[in-house]
């Protein structure tokens, strides 16, 4: 437990051996500390004591009777025996009431083989039970459509009940009942609707929870266990697949491993199926007469080398342009650069980390200088103030929204929630639940609200009295900005008074340790590089930028968002977050590969599609995007797309984008290949190959690594690990092996060249309020709902089972205005458009706000306007303004 | 909505605990008074008074056997089964209600008029064997004062065999 004293050390001495121990340690936890297991149903580590199950007994000199051990503390001196016969003997007699109902029908359980019920009945009670009585029998009843119970087996420890509390707060289970006849679940005859994270899955020592995704279909002997990274959001938890027959049965995560901790969310536990999805693209394929037909990977390889050298030698190389996705791994990221970069010889390059994450990237490097968080994911645990803005931290990065939840219940920290959310308790949990203070905002309006924040902070004197000193000139061109802005025009835009300003900014400015986290409600929203500027200036104001344990850190959505960057898949950074107009940067690069780096000028993903739509770029090679499928219509990615000569796409579907293509080459997915992906905070992990790849595919680097040598630019690697150990001389931050690296200080020398001129560079644009929206429209915003990732995930059947369509989430008042109920018909409608949905009231929602989910917005994307952002390219279109009606 | 009604009760009951959530009880016997048992809406209203989940509040009506999560007849009929009342023919009475009524345990006869329980001790171990009907004890029962009550409580609604009122302290007959 850790939030026990760990002042002081106390000696104990469990079955003889003597020890010393942090007073405050639980007898359970110090007898493991001493290789002494004492078998226990009830107890795990990560919840709070309840001593309901009895089977961890143990005798303590001094203390009358047997005491429970994952409840009792050691205290100086103790002397704890655990193998005496009269704890034998309750362990047994615990067992035997535990047995007295239990089925026994460990043959067709999923759990049996690793069931606690099993190795302890093993131990202890070898004769099963003395109870000669009737068992108890629960008719079978449907649980959901991912998760499966079988009451018989329960043993009634509760820890399901209390991890879906105490860790995920959803408290969506229900022990219903007294005594032996208690049960396991929801509400009522309801099947249950939670946020499927599967921790009751997984902590059930015994077998009375399961999933219905590999049910029946594995002993645990027969599968082969492979440690990996979850591939969809950047969270970056550390899971195990467990796979049979080139197959992939199930996932686990493991207590002690990874930032995850033994926690996941449904996509991890419940998405590995995308990866092996029956329509999966299993050979390449060319275009001919129109039709895209099988060919060997010998003749699509010379057909691209040959167009693609053609292409360069009448055009030039920068005619032609790469894009790939944020869910390669790191090496699959940098071969694609540098193959941009090298055999094309071209800066016009680009991934997927564009649609967002650039803004949070660019904002650290011109404030602080570095590429990553200047904090860990373990300063959120320990900071007494977080600051949340636009995050939906639960569905978009639920393992962050873990460790907030885990900050404030159980450490007290204060919460600041500026977030389009209103605190209702509802099927999943709620952030704004625990918040201190809450600003439910709309997405158009956190800019105002961080505006709000800032003038409090001046207002009210909560600047650092050092920067006061040295940094006048910046304090007071910010105090001129918000000055010029009075709360009058801050509440006209938000509804909120000063006051909730005024404490808030208290609050965060008191806290010794404080962060702010970033999520993709700022990030890809229209002005999100400016947002996360001025909550930068809030961390400068306040004097904590360069305090340890404080730190702005921008949330990436999608796994390896972090990696593209510091792989230098993006086209204004080299590997190393490197500027690529820096000519040492270069030098060092070019040092480095023996070749010259292209001096073209750069091409992000927007400038790509306009050259495109102008006949300037010729040819695309996308590895793993869809832009057909992520912009919408109003960018004219179509035109684009079509405007090119030729279109080289690799990927494991045939998707949007990859229906047009004149060449596709299969890729496999992350199950089937070694790499490594780096996590939100900078961490990078290890993916390991669970399985063989599909059908003929191949990893993305082993493609563009064949495709350099038909194009004469030869480059080529024995194995993966050749570009990884490239990649590691490069960048040393990007090991995998020994303990994780620190995150990187702020820059000073930044920092102060910051203070000085830096800022002024838009500061007029980014302190200034947006206008405000028709009383009568609603805000609109696509964005990520916690059960998928991306389109990807809508292939994984687990997912899909919980969450196959989008329908649109609108707060119960503003249905009732407009005469709407659950499972209505809606039109939305904008100068772009008009589309029909169907609406779901929630009182999550704020008021005159209406939520999409992004992974089914193929028809809703046409009422989204693209707007491109000056500094960083990053295109805007997750939020638009709607007239909503019934539809008729 | 039924606690739309009873705002003032609500908030008093509220106002009496530091903590929401231990309004619970009196919430649901709130609620149980109104519709005669606890309805699912009733629940799911009670969890937001409390900010509790739905899950919450119905581990906790389930925890009490007082607690009716269907709907139940006019009339509760509770047969104490403990060990005293057992001792002095429980078993018969109960026997005698399931053939009369031609329910058995936790049904309701098809007018609606009756629910059968049977339920652990009553605190009237002396007086047994005894029921509870709604709020009435009907002590030192016997089949035909059964027969008697029930007939009594489908012609007038009581019977005046039910003993008490109670007061505590008990008023000193003068
Ligand atoms: S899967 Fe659902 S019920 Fe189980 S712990 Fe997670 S949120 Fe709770
Ligand atoms: S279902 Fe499993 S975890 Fe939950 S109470 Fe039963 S045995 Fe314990
Ligand atoms: S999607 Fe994110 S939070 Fe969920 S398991 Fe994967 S990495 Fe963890
Ligand atoms: S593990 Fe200690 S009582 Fe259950
Ligand atoms: S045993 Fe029947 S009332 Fe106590």
């Amino acid at each position: 437990m850790s939030e026990h004293t760990t002042t002081g050390m106390v000696t104990v001495t469990i079955d003889d051996v003597t020890a010393s121990v942090p007073k405050g340690t639980l007898v359970i936890e110090a007898a493991r500390q001493l290789g002494v297991m004492i078998p226990h149903f009830c107890y795990h580590p990560k919840l709070a004591p309840d001593a309901n199950c009895r089977m961890c007994l143990v005798e303590i000199e001094k203390m009358p009777r047997l005491q429970t051990s994952c409840s009792t503390q050691v205290t100086e001196g103790m002397v704890v025996r655990s193998s005496v016969p009269t704890v034998k003997q309750a362990r047994k007699s615990v067992l035997d009431f535990i047995l007295a109902n239990h089925p026994l029908d460990c043959p067709v359980c999923d759990q049996g083989g690793r069931c606690d019920l099993q190795d302890f009945s093993h131990e202890y009670t070898a004769s099963g039970t003395k109870f000669v009585e009737l068992k108890r029998v629960f008719q079978k009843e449907y649980f959901s459509p991912v998760i499966e119970t079988q009451m018989n087996r329960c043993v009634q420890c509760l820890r399901c009940v209390r991890y879906c509390d105490e860790v995920m707060d959803v408290r969506a289970l229900a022990p219903a009942g007294r005594g032996t006849l208690t049960k396991i679940k929801s509400f009522g005859v309801h099947e249950l609707d939670c946020e499927f994270c599967g921790g009751c899955v997984q902590i059930c020592p015994v077998g009375a929870i399961t999933s219905r995704l590999s049910m029946y279909e594995f002993r645990p002997w027969m599968l082969k266990r492979t440690e990996s990274t979850c591939g969809y959001c950047g969270d970056g938890c550390q899971m195990t697949f467990q796979a049979k027959d080139n197959d992939l049965i199930e996932v686990n995560s493991t207590l002690g491993v990874g930032r995850n901790n033994g926690d996941l969310c449904s996509r991890g536990y419940f998405g590995y199926h995308a990866n092996v999805h029956e329509d999966r693209l299993q050979s390449p394929m060319i275009r001919c007469d129109g039709e895209l037909v099988e060919v060997p990977w010998e003749e699509a390889l010379a057909v691209v080398a040959e167009k693609l050298t053609a292409i360069k030698s009448a055009n030039g190389a920068d005619a032609i342009g790469g894009l790939i996705a944020s869910r390669c791994t790191n090496e699959d990221l940098y071969l694609f650069q540098k193959f941009m970069r090298v055999v094309i010889g071209t800066n016009q390059l680009d991934s997927s980390a564009r649609y967002g994450h650039m803004n949070g990237i660019h904002a650290l490097q011109r404030v602080q200088g570095t590429h990553r968080w200047s904090m860990s994911f373990d300063d959120l645990l320990s900071a007494n103030a977080i600051l949340t803005v636009g995050t939906n931290l639960t569905e978009t990065n639920p393992i962050t929204a873990l460790k907030v939840k885990e900050a404030v219940k159980r450490r007290g920290a204060e919460l600041i929630t500026v977030e389009a959310l209103e605190p209702a308790i509802g099927t999943i949990s709620n952030i704004a639940l625990l918040s201190t203070h809450h600003l439910p905002l709309a997405p158009d309006q956190f800019a105002s609200g961080t505006i709000g924040l800032l003038k409090a902070v001046i207002q009210e004197n909560l600047v650092d009295a050092e920067l006061v000193a040295h940094a006048k000139d910046y304090i007071d061109a910010i105090k001129k900005q918000v000055d010029a802005i009075s709360w009058t025009d801050i509440e006209a835009r938000t509804g909120l008074t000063a006051e909730i300003f005024q404490d808030s900014a208290k609050v965060f400015t008191r806290a010794e340790r404080a962060v702010i986290l970033v999520g993709q409600g700022v990030l890809r929203s229209q002005g999100g590089y400016g947002m996360t500027l001025n909550l930068m200036d809030l961390l400068v104001l306040t004097g904590k930028l360069n305090r340890i344990g404080c730190g702005l850190a921008p949330l990436a959505e999608e796994n390896n968002d972090q990696g593209s960057v510091e792989m230098g898949a993006v086209s204004e950074l080299l590997p190393g977050g490197k500027d690529c107009r820096s000519r040492e940067a270069q030098q060092s690069l070019e040092a480095a590969w023996g070749c010259s780096l292209p001096s073209g000028e750069e091409g992000t993903l927007m400038d790509m599609l306009g050259k495109a739509k102008r006949g300037i770029l010729k040819a695309m090679i996308i590895v793993g995007e869809n832009p057909i499928g992520s912009l919408p219509p109003d960018s004219g990615i179509e035109d684009a797309i079509g405007k090119l000569e030729f279109l080289v796409c690799q990927e494991l579907f045939l998707t949007d984008t990859a229906k047009r293509a004149d060449v596709i080459f299969p890729a496999c997915s992350y199950a089937e290949k070694d790499g490594t992906f780096t996590s939100t905070e900078g961490h990078t992990q290890a993916v390991r190959k669970a399985i063989e790849p599909l059908g003929e595919s191949r990893p993305d680097w082993e493609i563009l690594s064949a495709l350099s040598v038909m194009m004469d630019h030869p480059l080529e690697y024995e194995s993966v690990k050749a570009i990884g150990k490239e990649m590691r001389d490069l960048m040393p931050g990007t090991r995998t092996l020994g303990p994780s690296p620190l995150p990187p200080r702020p820059c000073l020398d930044t920092l102060t060249q910051y203070l000085q001129e830096g800022y002024q560079d838009t500061l007029a644009t980014r302190y200034c309020l947006p206008g405000m929206k028709a009383t009568h429209t609603f805000v609109l915003n696509v964005g990520q709902s916690i059960f998928h990732s991306g389109k990807f995930s809508t292939r994984a059947k687990g997912l899909i089972q919980i969450q196959s369509q989008g329908v649109l989430s609108m707060h119960p008042e503003d249905a009732e205005r407009l005469g709407l109920a659950c499972g209505d018909g809606v039109c939305l409608e904008n100068q772009l458009g008009q589309v029909k949905t169907t609406v779901k009231l929630s009182d999550r929602i704020p008021c005159g706000v209406l939520f999409f989910p992004e992974h089914f917005d193929q028809d809703i994307q046409r009422l989204f306007a693209v707007s491109v952002d000056n500094d960083t390219h990053v295109p805007y279109f997750k939020c638009a303004h709607v007239e909503v009606s019934k539809a008729s | 909505m039924i606690f739309d009604k009873l705002k003032d009760e609500v908030n008093e009951l509220l106002s009496r605990y530091p903590v929401k959530r231990s309004a619970l009880l009196p919430l649901l016997y709130i609620a149980q008074r109104e519709e005669g048992y606890v309805s699912e809406p009733a629940m799911k209203e009670i969890a937001k008074l409390l900010s509790l989940t739905p899950s919450q509040v119905y581990e906790t009506v389930t925890f009490y056997s007082m607690y009716n999560l269907k709907p139940i007849g006019k009339f509760h009929v509770q047969v104490c089964r403990s060990l005293m009342c057992a001792l002095v023919g429980s078993d018969n009475i109960v026997e005698w209600i399931q053939k009369n009524l031609n329910i058995s345990s936790g049904q309701t006869t098809a007018d609606r008029t009756f629910t059968l329980s049977v339920v652990e001790c009553l605190g009237s171990c002396g007086t047994g064997p005894m029921m509870q009907v709604n709020d009435d004890y009907y002590e030192r029962l016997t089949e035909e004062k059964v027969g008697q009550i029930f007939d009594d409580l489908k012609q007038k609604g009581s019977s005046s065999l039910k003993s008490g009122p109670f007061m505590f302290p008990q008023p000193t007959k003068s």
